[in-house]
């Protein structure tokens, strides 16, 4: 390959792109933030064959393949950590500064975890099983993020 | 079955038990009958807070018979259509006293197709975002040395040793001959319209983001130098897309098509929208 060249006139050009999108939270998942929005609940579903509770609820049980989304449960908002990860980068798209924790949370009552944030403990001190709590946020923005973060029980 | 805005007079018959209210039936004891032209007769016997439906056509018995359509019967249950309304238009005619029917009202819940109830009292959640992502491209010297040239104003096109043609925007290599490019020429910056798209539909603007206005014409101009299929591609002034003219060859014969000039950018950074877009040179 050649690889004289005149690179003179080799430049860059920025760009940008821009992806417009929307998601539509389905009908299980609007009552699920809903509820956590105005009651300030967590709910989960039951499946009614196995007895499987899961957060966040879904439509459909995923061994049974039973229709559960009418079978709400409400959950603690308490619960405990099955797993975590400390997130040590930057990025847009995160929802808080580095360095923080995501943990596997799985509220009370519920068979399954769900991801959220877990703040006021440092990143080498969690373990698996800690308990904490959900921290409702003061301003809503429609999402799970209604809960703002879950902290360690006192 | 007898449908009428989606809704079967039978089904309106079938769920009376279940819609109704014995509190609004306290101190009733009347039978109703029901005539629905074409399609049946219905009894309703209220007593005692408690009530009887039987399909029969013999409605003779009955206190107060109602006789209309399917279309009035089914209006009137779902609220599209006004009994007082339907009634002076001669829609609905009583046997017996007319305003034993109001009772009925009172003694049942009004009638829901089946999912409306549902989908009235939810609120659905959806997010809209924008997500951005930043990219880089690099020229390479050809397309930098063409982009360089949009900048001070020129348009350029490179030549290809074996078959002659132009290409601009350029490429490196001619793709039918498969040699190297290496003859830069000026073309334009006038030329004539050769063919132009009505884009009705328009994606993200890959380098600002930006989605444009649509529609918009994007056209196939022969700039002043270049020949048969040498066309260079851009947009057209938006006010203009009913205005400018598409010249054609048919064999012989070339019908030519308007005049444009491009617009250029004040601020240009080396880049296709150096040039704004072209406009009819008149």
């Amino acid at each position: 390959m050649r690889k004289d060249f005149d690179v003179s006139d080799c430049y860059v050009q920025e760009g940008k792109l821009a992806l417009p999108y929307s998601y539509f939270a389905g009908r299980v998942g609007s009552t699920f933030i809903t509820t956590l929005r105005d009651q300030r609940r967590i709910l989960g579903v039951r499946c009614n064959t196995c007895g499987k509770v899961f957060v966040p609820p879904r439509q459909t049980c995923e061994r049974c393949m039973e229709d559960i989304r009418n079978n709400w449960v409400t959950l603690s908002n308490t619960g405990e950590v099955v797993n975590y990860t400390v997130v040590n980068y930057d990025d847009r798209h995160l929802p808080r500064k580095a360095p923080f924790i995501l943990a596997l949370i799985r509220p009370d009552g519920a068979d399954t975890p769900m991801v959220h944030i877990l703040e006021g403990i440092e990143g080498d001190k969690v373990q698996p099983g800690l308990k904490v709590k959900a921290v409702f946020s003061e301003k809503t923005t429609h999402t799970i993020l209604d809960i703002d973060h879950f902290e360690p029980v006192a | 079955m007898h449908s009428y805005f989606g809704i079967n007079v039978e089904d309106i018959f079938d769920s009376m038990p279940d819609r109704f209210r014995p509190e609004g039936a306290r101190g009733i004891t009347r039978s109703f009958g029901y005539d629905i032209s074409g399609i049946g007769g219905w009894r309703l016997s209220v007593k005692e807070g408690a009530m009887t439906l039987e399909k029969t056509d013999d409605l003779e018995s009955c206190d107060v018979v109602m006789e209309t359509d399917g279309e009035t019967f089914v209006g009137l249950n779902i609220g599209k259509i006004d009994g007082m309304t339907a009634f002076t238009a001669g829609k609905i005619k009583v046997r017996g006293d007319f305003n034993s029917f109001a009772v009925t009202s009172r003694m049942f819940q009004r009638y829901l197709p089946p999912g409306q109830a549902m989908q009235k009292e939810q609120e659905l959640i959806s997010l809209k975002k924008i997500i951005s992502v930043g990219q880089r491209f690099a020229t390479g010297p050809v397309m930098g040395k063409f982009l360089k040239g949009l900048k001070d104003k020129k348009i350029l096109a490179i030549r290809c040793p074996s078959c002659g043609r132009l290409q601009s925007p350029p490429r490196e290599a001619c793709a039918i001959c498969r040699v190297r490019n290496d003859e830069w020429v000026e073309i334009g910056p006038k030329g004539e319209m050769r063919m132009m798209e009505y884009c009705y539909y328009a994606s993200p603007d890959p380098l600002t983001g930006e989605t444009r206005e649509t529609p918009y014409g994007a056209i196939g101009i022969l700039l002043d130098g270049c020949k048969d299929e040498e066309v260079f591609w851009h947009l057209l002034r938006p006010d203009q897309l009913d205005r400018a003219k598409m010249g054609m060859v048919f064999g012989e014969k070339v019908v030519h098509g308007s005049r444009l000039r491009p617009v250029w950018a004040q601020n240009r950074t080396g880049g296709i929208f150096d040039i704004k877009y072209f406009e009819l040179d008149e």
